[in-house]
């Protein structure tokens, strides 16, 4: 009897030990081994973007990359099949400008600035790659509408930051990163107004203008300095002026907005006059301007959220013609660029409910866009423009396994998003029973206590 | 070949159908005949015709034959005179006229926001402007970069520029740049708050101006030396335009209502090196027309506005005629989008203030803003070389009665009455289409989402299509 | 001064005497502010003029006779009386004294220097307040305003201006139809109470915010909100006044206390005070029209930008409109460039009874240049003339005594060397209330001293 209870004891204790392990490990369950990851979707249509669409074929995924594609694909025993039957494989889509993944934080009052000396709305150091919090719950909803992959940056000011190219799961912040640092995002918003500097479009340019000179001035005084320091004033150090510097020397890719014609325009003049690499964001009126764009061989971010009518506009006031002509016509842009043969991709703008990104791809697919090329303009056009082609955008063996599979074609109403694959990592997609919008970010400082310990630890500027 | 030229209309007046290679009414040769052809540099020409060749005004006069393939445009009974020009415009200009939060935003440049889509460059076309001076705002004692362009319809911002006009730039004196009228709840006030002030501003710019170009011209000249690893100055956007000012590169057009005011400025440029090339607004020029017709600096004024404040409160529509007569070259200028469409009416004006001839008082809004914006070469009168500028009017401009029929600018028709008549109709018909378009795509759309949820409701309970739940353990 | 050189000399040596005496006068220099009648003359006879009396076909060598301060006969061969002064005034021509019926006249000086603003009362319902009671006599704007042709004026509060701070009041108050001279108010005075002002509320979306000096919009449905609320307040104002009217009529006032703001509204609820509602939207002159017949008000239009658009419904009820300055962008965008300046013609032709303002006091010698380039624009000359001599004295009730050359109305004319619309046209003689009225003002003064400046 003694030896029963002895047993039964140690039952309970081995038992108490296994749910305090249990328990104990949950936020720890990463350290171990976790789901096999391999993955096989067999017998699925799938189209590698990178090549034509292949029948019947199968997708190899092991250890976060995409090991085998095609029909006679080898399928390891460790991997989970997944019957590709009814299914279509597309690589994991990318969002190509947003700002999911960072939370605002309350931006304080700006300080009143008298001068580009003062460098108001600048603060081109902040990188998505530092920033990103993994307690965006826009990261979920994303996911589940079939994006993997955001080039996210921080959205504040003329100079907001850096954008990073982020890949939509983790159990670290830090493992969300394909790449930090691929563009310098720049606005041309006036931060400022009758009182603070810039507070006028010719200000900000002014001031924009000067940056870059004084970025440049930056390089080749310290570097002049360093050589000889002796007997010379010294380059005072300018925040602003070294991080430009680095980052126009490392990827030198400048995001310039340019959503209208004269936008457009302007922005194509300013980088030619400033010298600069850069890539148009917005282009809803490249309908008009493809050509002079494709002439000067910038790539283009598409805005899809299209111009419509506000629900707030007052119905005693119709649109203007030239309204109604850019909301009716902004859709036919990406068919535009295409044609012109300008490379481009697609951003979510200010769209909130990420199912209404593909309904706005589509859109342009109406209006005379192919469906290959809106594919294309999300998943390896994105890639491209931000460097990261190598290893992101198109089934490819080699290639990070960011996956989209879905019920039929992806520009079809009907089609329903099955799974996601965000670094190899499987994402069921459930159909959710209301069509709720997702949470969105909440208003500054009003975050529950978590996201905001989270987010300073994230590396606050 | 009626809806050839609906179609022209249409390219004329939108710009976003506009193709921006080809000019709307790309006729190399028009001849205008039997006008009455107010040259202005010659005096008028009755039954007179004018030739236009590439742009240019190949021949004036009373019988010039067409040549083939030439556009005829009878203009009997109607009066040919110069495009007008204003001298004073803040039309086209997107993101702010002024750079209000610096007394010297110098930094700032109208050309690279110059909105060719602004709706004031068709109604001005319309009353007959050809060229426009943009500025910069009052708000600063020293403002922003100006330009002089063509006020080209339909053409892309890159064709607006003026070739060849120097560029400018705005000051301002008084009451605008030291906001003695304009007060922000909690703001503290900004300097300058005086008239000493707004000297000081400029004068301490222009100091700082001369500093600079030292700079340069020490670090230049060391380079050229051959010293190594040098460290340049910083080109400082700022005091480059101001430098150009000291170097009779960029003109000064300066906004100025008191007499002292404007009597300090040419002071000033006096003992910094630079010559004031306008006087704007300078509703009290009359009060010192001597000293400013000693100096050499041009007046652009306004013909009859004044009493809203109170630097204001001595302006006399007998301004421009008085400082006329004193020796001064004086424009009239509109400072405002609709006062543009009729410049020529307010030209007029200094018959009855002050007795200027008609010839004196067209010179006012052609000739001698021309000279005042170094473009008389190029127009300013009908001349034969002279750009194809010119504006029809159906009655003598210089009256109440008359409307603007036809502008052009090198030799392309930008406005005609006729035809922005005739194209009204299908521009609103096009307008009510694309409402129509708009209703019915959201009617449908509405249809879709109710048709959805029955639908969705009804997909849960369908059988799921295999996934991996039921592959589970399948054999490869 | 340009006018003693330009008289022509009479042939009578008495004649000769007083003309010369007048020249003289005229020579001297004047003082700027208030009116120098010439003589103590109160007789005058303009001979051989153009005479346009807008009650008839122009009489082409007409007499006119001023008595009193009225026009006691007007005709080709009218008897010039004894003692008369009289003015040859061949190749001239004579029209009533045009009438700018939407002024701050004598209410601002210098309109960015508020100690000299006193045209808006704060405060949204001012229905008492009454533009004589502020207009300023010796206002340098009358002197200049006459010089250009302007006798009478209708002196508005709250009615907008040139850089003015806006209203923004809904009942703004009592406008008051002055001569454009006088010494003082009592001599200026043609009727105290001519109009009672009204704003309609507009739904703004557009909004400008303070704090941050930048455009702050808002959303239609909450405009809507603000805009309704103003209206039920301007209800129950109209209510309490006929609450009150009633009460005075029928009831005995000793048995309640006196309400100045509720009286001043009487007379409008009663229907014999018109309301002057500033619209310009097609919506706001819609929903205002409405509002007005269903509370039996009179209405008259000021501003209209959009009154095209509703010229049927301004015809079928009677309502006159008065247009500001035609020389305007369109409303819309997609408006024809020319709308402002056809719409006088379009309205006009639909039956619409129009009269020209300034709603300024700089601006209102611009007064005959509207009239002209509506005429331009397709506006027949004589409803244009009309438009800024009759028809405001008709819209306004005073066309008893204004409004044209007729006997026994007030001797307000000009004499002009041309038409009164054009440009270019010189004023040769000012007659207000049947005395010769100085042309000198601050300007022709300035212009003097300036002129004679020696060179330095």
């Amino acid at each position: 009897m003694p030896a029963a209870k002895r047993h039964g004891n140690s039952l309970v204790l081995a038992l108490a030990g296994i749910l305090i392990a249990i328990f104990a490990a949950a936020p720890q369950a990463a350290a171990q081994g976790g789901e096999p990851s391999f993955f096989a979707i067999r017998g699925a249509r799938v189209v590698p973007v990178s090549g034509p669409a292949i029948d019947d074929a199968t997708v190899v995924v092991s250890n976060g990359i995409i090991v085998a594609v095609g029909k006679d694909a080898a399928i390891p025993a460790e991997a989970w099949i997944i019957d590709g039957k009814g299914l279509t494989v597309y690589p994991g889509l990318i969002d190509a400008l947003t700002d999911v993944t960072l939370l605002s934080s309350s931006t304080p009052g700006r300080p009143s600035s008298s001068g580009p000396e003062d460098r108001p709305g600048a603060t081109p150091w902040r990188s998505a790659a530092d920033e990103a919090t993994l307690a965006d719950k826009r990261i979920e909803s994303w996911r589940e509408a079939g994006f993997t992959t955001v080039i996210a940056s921080p959205k504040d000011g003329i100079f907001p930051g850096q954008a990073a190219v982020l890949n939509l799961a983790g159990d670290r912040a830090g493992e969300m990163v394909v790449k930090g640092e691929v563009a310098v995002p720049l606005s041309l918003n006036p931060v400022g107004n009758f009182r603070s500097f810039p507070g006028s479009l010719m200000g900000v340019l002014g001031y924009v203008h000067q940056v870059f000179l004084d970025s440049a001035w930056y390089e080749t005084a310290s570097a002049a300095y360093a050589k000889n320091p002796r007997g010379r004033a010294r380059p005072p150090y300018d925040r602003t002026e070294a991080a430009l510097d680095e980052a126009l020397e490392d990827h030198g890719l400048v995001l310039l907005p340019a959503n209208d014609s004269v936008q457009i325009r302007r922005a194509l003049d300013l980088a030619d006059r400033w010298k600069l690499r850069a890539a148009l964001y917005g282009a809803q009126m490249a309908y008009e301007t493809a050509a002079e764009i494709a002439a000067k061989k910038l790539p283009v971010l598409v805005n899809l959220q299209w111009p419509e009518k506000s629900k707030d506009a007052d119905p005693d006031e119709p649109p203007t013609l030239r309204l109604l002509r850019f909301r009716d016509r902004a859709p036919s842009s990406p068919a535009a660029l295409a044609k012109a043969g300008v490379k481009f991709a697609f951003y979510s703008g200010a769209i909130t409910a990420p199912k209404d990104i593909l309904k706005a791809a589509k859109k342009a697919v109406d209006a005379g866009l192919s469906e290959d090329a809106a594919l294309r303009a999300l998943t390896l056009s994105p890639a491209e423009i931000f460097g990261v082609s190598d290893r992101l955008g198109s089934l490819e063996p080699g290639k990070i396994a960011n996956l989209l599979v879905a019920d039929g074609s992806l520009f079809t109403e009907k089609t329903k998003i099955k799974f996601v694959f965000v670094d190899g990592r499987k994402f069921e997609i459930r159909e959710s029973p209301k069509p709720a919008d997702p949470p969105k970010n909440g208003p500054p400082g009003e975050k529950p206590a978590e996201e905001i310990a989270l987010h300073m630890a994230g590396g606050a500027q | 070949m009626n809806r050839c030229k609906l179609l022209l209309a249409a390219l004329l007046f939108f710009p976003a159908c506009a193709v921006q290679a080809a000019p709307p009414d790309s006729v190399p040769v028009i001849l205008i005949r039997n006008a009455t052809v107010l040259t202005v540099s010659h005096g008028a020409i009755e039954h007179g015709s004018v030739l236009i060749r590439d742009g240019k005004i190949a021949a004036v006069g009373q019988k010039i034959d067409a040549p083939a393939g030439a556009q005829v445009i009878d203009a009997t009974g109607q009066f040919l005179m110069p495009g007008i020009i204003d001298c004073h415009s803040h039309i086209a200009i997107e993101g702010g006229v002024n750079e209000g939060s610096i007394s010297v935003s110098s930094i700032a440049d109208v050309a690279e926001v110059l909105d060719p889509d602004d709706m004031d460059i068709y109604y001005d076309l319309a009353g007959g402007v050809t060229s426009s001076n943009i500025l910069h705002g009052s708000a600063n004692a020293i403002g922003g970069q100006t330009l002089l362009i063509k006020l080209r319809w339909g053409q892309p911002a890159a064709r607006l520029p003026f070739e060849g006009a120097l560029p400018g730039i705005k000051f301002a004196l008084g009451e605008n740049p030291k906001r003695s009228n304009l007060s922000i709840p909690g703001a503290s006030k900004r300097y300058p708050a005086t008239r000493m002030g707004v000297e000081e501003v400029i004068r301490a710019a222009f100091t700082e101006a001369l500093d600079y170009k030292k700079k340069f011209d020490d670090y230049n000249r060391r380079l050229k030396a051959g010293e190594k690893d040098l460290i340049p100055p910083r080109t400082d956007l700022r005091l480059e335009p101001l430098v150009e000012v000291l170097e009779g590169k960029r003109y000064v057009h300066a906004h100025s209502y008191r007499a002292d005011e404007i009597v300090m400025l040419l002071r000033v440029a006096k003992e910094f090196g630079f010559k004031v090339r306008t006087f704007q607004h300078v509703l009290e020029g009359y009060k010192v027309a001597d000293e400013i017709a000693a100096s050499g600096a041009g007046a652009s004024t306004f013909s009859d506005w004044w009493g809203y404040k109170m630097e204001a409160y001595d302006a006399i529509p007998y301004n421009a005629a008085l400082m006329t007569r004193r020796g001064v070259l004086v424009s009239i200028n509109s400072d405002s989008g609709q006062e543009a469409a009729h410049l020529n009416q307010e030209a007029a004006k200094t018959i009855k203030y002050g007795g200027l001839s008609e010839d004196e008082a067209l010179k006012l809004i052609t000739l001698n803003p021309a000279i005042q914006l170094g473009v008389e070469k190029r127009v300013g009168s009908i001349d034969v070389g002279k750009d194809a500028d010119l504006v029809l009017f159906n009655h003598h401009p210089l009256s109440a009665y008359a409307v603007a029929q036809m502008t052009l600018i090198d030799g392309h028709v930008y406005f005609d009455r006729q035809r922005d008549i005739a194209a009204r109709p299908a521009l609103q018909k096009e307008a009510d289409a694309l409402i129509e378009k708009e209703k019915k795509a959201a009617a449908a759309s509405k249809e879709k989402s109710a048709e959805k949820k029955p639908e969705e409701k009804n997909s849960d309970e369908k059988p799921k299509p295999p996934s991996a739940g039921s592959s589970q353990g399948d054999a490869q | 001064m340009k006018n003693a050189r330009t008289i022509r000399q009479a042939q009578r040596t008495t004649l000769l005497a007083a003309a010369l005496l007048t020249a003289a006068s005229f020579a001297l220099p004047a003082r700027a502010q208030s009116p120098a009648p010439a003589a103590t003359a109160t007789v005058y006879a303009i001979t051989h003029a153009k005479l346009f009396t807008l009650a008839g076909a122009p009489i082409d060598d007409g007499t006119i006779i001023l008595r009193d301060g009225k026009i006691a006969a007007v005709g080709p061969k009218a008897e010039i009386p004894a003692g008369a002064q009289v003015i040859d005034a061949k190749g001239l021509s004579v029209y009533p004294g045009l009438f700018d019926s939407v002024t701050e006249m004598g209410l601002s000086e210098v309109s960015a220097v508020s100690a000299t603003v006193d045209s808006s009362e704060t405060g949204d319902f001012n229905p008492d307040v009454v533009a004589a009671e502020a207009v300023h006599p010796a206002s340098e704007h009358i002197p200049v305003t006459r010089a250009a042709g302007i006798t009478e004026v209708l002196s508005v509060p709250g009615s907008g201006g040139f850089d003015s701070r806006g209203g923004g009041g809904v009942l703004t108050g009592q406008a008051s139809a002055i001569h454009l001279s006088g010494w003082t108010i009592e001599e200026m005075l043609i009727n105290k109470s001519v109009a009672m002002g009204l704003h309609w509320p507009v739904i703004e979306t557009r909004g400008f915010d303070f704090s941050t000096f930048s455009r702050k919009d808002k959303p239609y449905a909450e405009a809507k909100k603000e805009y309704e609320k103003k209206l039920d307040e301007l209800s129950d104002w109209l209510e309490r006044a006929r609450h009150y009217a009633q009460a005075l009529e029928k009831g005995s006032p000793a048995r309640f206390d006196r309400d100045v703001k509720l009286e001043a509204l009487v007379p409008v609820v009663r229907g014999e005070l018109p309301v002057l509602v500033f619209a310009s939207r097609a919506r706001d002159i819609r929903n205002a029209v409405e509002f007005c017949e269903k509370r039996k008000l009179r209405m008259i239009l000021a501003g209209g930008e959009e009154a095209f658009r509703v010229k049927d419904l301004l015809k079928a009820r009677n309502i006159s409109v008065i247009l500001g300055p035609v020389q305007e962008a369109p409303a819309r965008e997609d408006d024809p460039y020319d709308q402002p300046m056809t719409q006088p013609a379009e309205l006009s032709a639909a039956g619409v009874k129009i009269a020209f303002a300034s709603f300024d006091n700089s601006f209102a010698r611009r007064l005959g240049q509207q009239a002209a380039v509506s005429v331009a624009y397709g506006l027949p000359y004589d409803e244009a003339l009309k438009a800024v001599t009759l028809y405001p004295a008709q819209i306004f009730g005073l066309d008893r005594e204004l409004g044209t050359l007729e006997p026994g109305k007030l001797a307000n004319l000009i004499v002009t060397n041309g038409d009164p619309l054009e440009l270019t046209t010189q004023l040769r003689f000012l007659f207000i209330k049947g005395q010769l009225t100085s042309l000198d003002n601050k300007h022709s003064l300035l212009y003097d001293k300036y002129r004679n400046r020696p060179k330095p």
